[in-house]
């Protein structure tokens, strides 16, 4: 079992969610979260106004606060081994505009799934669409 | 070259402090949550009234294994309280990450070799 964490644009989520429907997994987690990477853009903060003028309040102070923080999307999915590749692939193909601050992916293991209705561990635990 | 996550609960006054630190340090890449939690104090006692839930920020980094002992001791220094620290600084966890991949590019980073996704 993996655990894909995925942070991405805001304004992807949307159609990363039909995306990720569409091949097959339809459980996940999202956050939002705020976040920099190693390029050092203020111009994608001003993007992130323009598109999103509703977390003004959540950027302007942050712009002068700390440099760079821009608002993001956080996902975890977690998967058995064999479809992390299919959801990797999902999610670049989903959100790859080619620009710096498309986001990262990463993949890390997990030990043990729970599902707190049934208390069923396992694979089948794990949110796998049938048909 | 192995990757390795760290997730880092600090005082959220602490934050600007551990960012810029790490910026300084070259250690830019950050992502940043809003949480709420409770140690091994069980929370704040006022008075009669318990704060169950303390507010605290969740820094997650993904790093070379081979910088983990400099950025725990930059997170570290920057986020303690005073000289001595205090109940509620937070933890630091660290997680393996087995791959790390860049959406702009498609690229792979893990590997020694890159290579490019085909999507």
């Amino acid at each position: 079992m993996k655990e894909v964490l995925a942070v991405i644009r805001m304004n992807q989520i949307g159609r990363t969610k039909q995306a990720l429907v569409d091949a097959g997994f339809p459980g996940f987690n999202a956050v939002k979260v705020t976040g920099r990477g190693r390029q050092a853009i203020e111009a994608e903060a001003v993007e992130a106004l323009n598109q999103n003028p509703e977390y003004a309040t959540e950027v302007l102070p942050l712009l002068g606060r700390i440099p760079r923080l821009i608002p993001k999307r956080l996902l975890s999915i977690v998967v058995s081994d064999e479809q992390v590749e299919p959801v990797v692939t999902t999610l670049i193909r989903t959100n790859q505009t080619r620009n710096p601050g498309d986001g990262k992916i990463f993949v890390l293991p997990v030990t043990e799934t729970v599902r707190v209705r049934t208390g069923e561990t396992g694979r089948v635990a794990l949110d796998e669409m049938t048909g | 070259m192995t990757n390795i996550m760290l997730r880092a609960i600090v005082r959220p006054e602490k934050t600007p402090d551990v960012l810029q630190a790490l910026l300084d340090a070259g250690y830019p890449a950050v992502t940043k949550i809003d949480v709420f939690g409770r140690g091994k104090q069980r929370g704040l006692k006022i008075g009669n009234v318990v704060y169950d839930e303390l507010p605290k920020e969740l820094l997650i980094l993904v790093i070379d294994e081979r910088h983990k002992n400099a950025v725990i001791g930059i997170i570290l220094d920057a986020a303690r309280t005073g000289t001595e620290g205090a109940y509620g600084d937070g933890k630091v966890f660290v997680s393996p990450v087995e791959e790390v991949y860049t959406i702009s590019t498609g690229v792979k980073e893990a590997a020694d070799v890159k290579t490019t996704v085909t999507v």
